[in-house]
């Protein structure tokens, strides 16, 4: 029914699809896996006229339909259920089902149309809900549906489900897999995206899987596999090695850094976590799993509503990031670089001064040279190339722009370091060079908190690992660079089901 | 790293040099230059020293300050809507501790700086703690005060102003530095006003250029977030910009009161478009992130240049509105075009 063929999608420095093929059948649920970063969103983006791709046909029916815009994909019958939430909270039913086509008279909206078609979708998912209840009074698992009865409003043959369930209870999933059932039974197609494989396993019938943009199983019968040569198929990929600094970790020792048993109002529980002195632990999870949350919380920024924070043994309550640095030298770098990293118009010496400035001042002024003298020697420790120190941060590189956003907490000289998603949307070779460079902080003692969704980056910095899910920690292991190995371990933890709760 | 620098095939643009006519600061010399010239050449009366020069300084001297108190708070991008009733309550303050303290010049004129102070720290505080527009609670505190004002005057005067100044303050009116010799050799003719202004210009700009908590608060308003990330005290400073604000206002409220020669309640009633206008003229950026002191000096030249110049060749009050509002216009069009073409040279503007 739809037919994807040869897709290929490149973005500055990333090559995100390369030649994918993806084949749907009527009244079927097909099931496109792989890990973060495979191509996943890229191709769903493709489908649903977000992206325009570099090449490759999308042939709808037999028809070549090539989407100018989302719009033009939904009417062409394919509709999307997204990730994140797109409902207007303020909005009816009704009124966030119509929205993108408002029946309407002499100008007006046609409330009573509206109701109607909205009624019509909701029975088709068996909904016994009122049209006119705003969404914000609804339940998660509700709204979910809602937005399923919203996708399927115009006339929609082919149903994105983007992690469906990632919200949901295990009841609420099955009575959402239900109706995926129905809706094949009408003749629908179904594309379902999941990082559950267990639901994958009891939903799906064919199979797609995505490796570093190519996809590796293509529109294979589920029945044919077993869940670990998915697994294998998902991660096996060559692990690439690169020659780090060894360290030897004093575990021994007092933790530099360690949370006991914190829980915070974003809805940690009990989450425990130790690093020592020149120890990386890699935080690994799915996007949404509350690492990030957890980082900020830890520096003040989150209320902490129970558990302990100890930094060198101590217990602290950081207060806010002036604090956590001064008092503790903790440093935070961002996973959104432009938005929270860097002041994207401001030259680079004001983005790697900033930190420095109060111990530079004399009488609350800063001596220009004293400043330049700090950022030149780590612009330099850093690689950072740029035209002149004066160059604005929004005018570099991204990998560039990732050394000012660190080089800032080194000129601090911080000895906890926090870094969240390093290397997102950084070359390969970039990469490797900012790998070499973490690896040699933790070298030289530094204790290093490493939030990544990318597991080979994970398996090959971190000493420790700890896998997080759902804002808990799921499972630790020690990591001894044996990629295969690891990473089936880690993929298992993830999709294992939260420990009791 | 070393190696990898040698072999990384990703080379720096060579750096971007700002083209002369770009430099906002060198075009409003330019400006400025010509409008004298021309102003000259229609009333030549333009360079009598008693009628036009020593008035246009203290009234550069005003609205410098008037100027210098709204890029306080464009430095965070926000804005002071209530400039003009700060300053009135700045006055209100110094009028008070004169009239019934008998406070002298000194004293009053601190007091009325610790008021502004205070209410832009108010004003500060309510934008840091309730996330509120800082327009919105300008505006609103601008409101408020234009009830208090009038109310304070009636009831601590018998109009709207006090009578009477604290000594010295008519100096501060009439004289300029001629009037002062040592033996036979006397000031240049220049109002008292003006160093006033210059010291006020001084600070401003040091705190921007050099101080830490001026620095700090530019970074704020380039990036809050990435501010709060990096350690900044993002509140505080904040609540600091705004009772700079309010400050100036209050410095400003006090120099026209003295170039009025009374502490009355209209005085701050004309200082909401010059505030904006000045700096804007001078290159500071509404978005935040950026100021230019030395620019807010240059606009509230033009400006007072423009003012006097019309106000010679005859043009009724309601024309000067008119035409100032539209050189607002226009020199916001052409900054807006010297950015773009700017930025099509590759260069920051």
């Amino acid at each position: 029914m739809l037919l994807a063929e040869g897709l290929s999608k490149s973005f500055p420095g990333v090559r995100a699809l390369d030649g994918v093929t993806l084949q749907l059948a009527a009244g079927s649920v097909h099931a496109l896996l792989g890990e973060n970063g495979a191509g996943k969103s890229t191709l769903v983006k493709i489908l649903t006229g977000v992206y325009r791709p570099d090449a490759g046909r999308v042939v709808l029916d037999g028809r070549d339909v090539g989407f100018g815009s989302p719009l033009e994909a939904l009417h062409a019958g394919i509709g999307v259920v997204h990730q994140e939430r797109n409902l207007v909270p303020e909005f009816s039913i009704a009124e966030n089902i119509a929205l993108q086509h408002l029946p309407n008279r002499l100008g007006m909206v046609d409330r009573t149309r509206m109701r109607a078609e909205a009624r019509r979708c909701l029975g088709m998912l068996d909904l016994d809900l009122d049209p006119d209840t705003r969404v914000a009074e609804l339940s998660v698992a509700q709204a979910q549906l809602v937005e399923i009865a919203k996708a399927l409003s115009v006339d929609t043959r082919v149903l994105l489900l983007d992690e469906p369930t990632a919200s949901l209870t295990g009841d609420e999933a099955d009575r959402l897999y239900a109706i995926v059932r129905k809706l094949t039974a009408t003749g629908h197609a179904v594309v379902l995206v999941s990082h559950k494989l267990e639901e994958v396993f009891a939903v799906a019938d064919t199979v797609t899987v995505l490796r570093d943009g190519r996809s590796v199983a293509q529109a294979q019968p589920l029945s044919g596999y077993t869940r670990d040569e998915i697994v294998d198929l998902m991660v096996g990929r060559a692990y690439a090695s690169v020659e780090l600094t060894a360290r030897t970790v004093d575990r021994a020792a007092t933790p530099a850094l360690e949370l006991a048993g914190l829980s915070t109002r974003h809805g940690h529980r009990e989450v425990s976590l130790t690093v020592a002195r020149g120890e990386i632990l890699g935080l690994y999870g799915l996007v949404g799993a509350g690492r990030t949350e957890l980082a900020k919380a830890l520096l003040g920024l989150d209320e902490i509503t129970g558990g302990e924070v100890r930094v060198h043994g101590v217990p602290v309550r950081i207060r806010d990031v002036g604090q956590a640095l001064r008092r503790h030298r903790i440093g935070y770098v961002p996973e959104d670089r432009k938005g929270e990293g860097l002041f994207l118009e401001q030259p680079i010496t004001r983005n790697v001064g900033v930190t420095v400035w109060r111990r530079l001042a004399r009488f609350g002024l800063i001596p220009d040279r004293a400043e330049r003298d700090v950022v030149a020697e780590y612009t330099e420790l850093l690689g950072i190339r740029a035209a002149s120190p004066g160059q604005l941060a929004g005018q570099l590189s991204g990998g560039n722009q990732q050394k000012v956003s660190l080089a800032k907490w080194l000129a601090a000289s911080c000895d906890i370091l926090i870094v969240d998603e390093p290397t997102v949307g950084i070359d390969v070779r970039t990469k490797a060079a900012f790998h070499e460079l973490i690896a040699r902080l933790a070298g030289q003692g530094m204790a290093i908190l490493l939030i990544s969704s990318d597991l080979p980056e994970i398996v090959t910095l971190a000493d420790r690992i700890a896998v997080m899910g759902e804002a808990a920690v799921r499972g630790e292991l020690v990591n001894d660079h044996d990629y295969d190995a690891v990473s089936q371990r880690v993929i298992r933890l993830i999709h294992a089901a939260p420990a009791a709760v | 790293m070393k190696q990898e620098d040698t072999t990384t095939p990703e080379q720096p643009r060579p750096p971007a040099r700002l083209p002369l006519w770009a430099n906002p600061r060198i075009g409003l010399v330019v400006l400025l230059i010509a409008l004298i010239a021309l102003f000259t050449t229609l009333r030549p009366a333009f360079l009598n020293t008693q009628l036009t020069l020593v008035p246009m300084q203290a009234d550069i001297s005003v609205y410098a300050v008037v100027g210098l108190s709204q890029l306080a708070v464009l430095s965070l991008g926000h804005m002071n809507m209530a400039v003009g009733r700060m300053a009135a309550m700045s006055a209100f303050a110094s009028g008070l501790l004169h009239d019934r303290l008998d406070a002298p010049l000194i004293v009053a004129l601190a007091g009325g700086l610790a008021m502004g102070a205070l209410l832009g720290a108010l004003a500060g505080i309510i934008i840091s703690r309730t996330g509120v527009n800082s327009f919105v609670v300008t505006l609103a505190l601008d409101f408020a005060l234009i009830g208090l004002v009038s109310l304070l005057y009636a009831t601590f005067t018998d109009g709207v102003a006090f009578n009477g100044l604290p000594a010295g303050m008519s100096a501060l009116r009439t004289d300029t530095f001629a009037d002062y010799c040592a033996g036979d050799v006397c000031g240049p003719e220049i109002p008292l006003l003006a160093p006033i202004a210059l010291v006020a210009v001084l600070v401003v700009g040091l705190l921007f250029r050099w101080s830490r908590v001026g620095r700090e608060v530019l970074m704020t308003g380039s990036n809050a977030k990435a501010a709060e990330l990096s350690g900044i005290p993002v509140g505080w400073r904040v609540v600091q910009a705004h009772a700079l604000s309010g400050l100036l206002a209050g410095l400003a409220g006090f120099l026209l009161s003295a170039n009025n020669g009374s502490f009355s309640a209209g005085v701050g009633d004309g200082f909401l478009l010059p505030s904006f206008l000045a700096p804007v003229l001078g290159g500071t950026l509404l978005v935040g992130g950026a100021v230019s002191v030395l620019g807010t000096v240059l606009g509230t030249a033009i400006t007072q240049v423009i003012y006097k110049g019309l106000n010679l060749l005859q043009f009724q009050v309601d024309e000067l509105k008119l035409y100032i509002g539209l050189v607002l216009l226009a020199a916001l069009s052409l900054d807006r075009l010297r950015h773009v073409l700017a930025e099509r040279r590759g260069v920051p503007a």
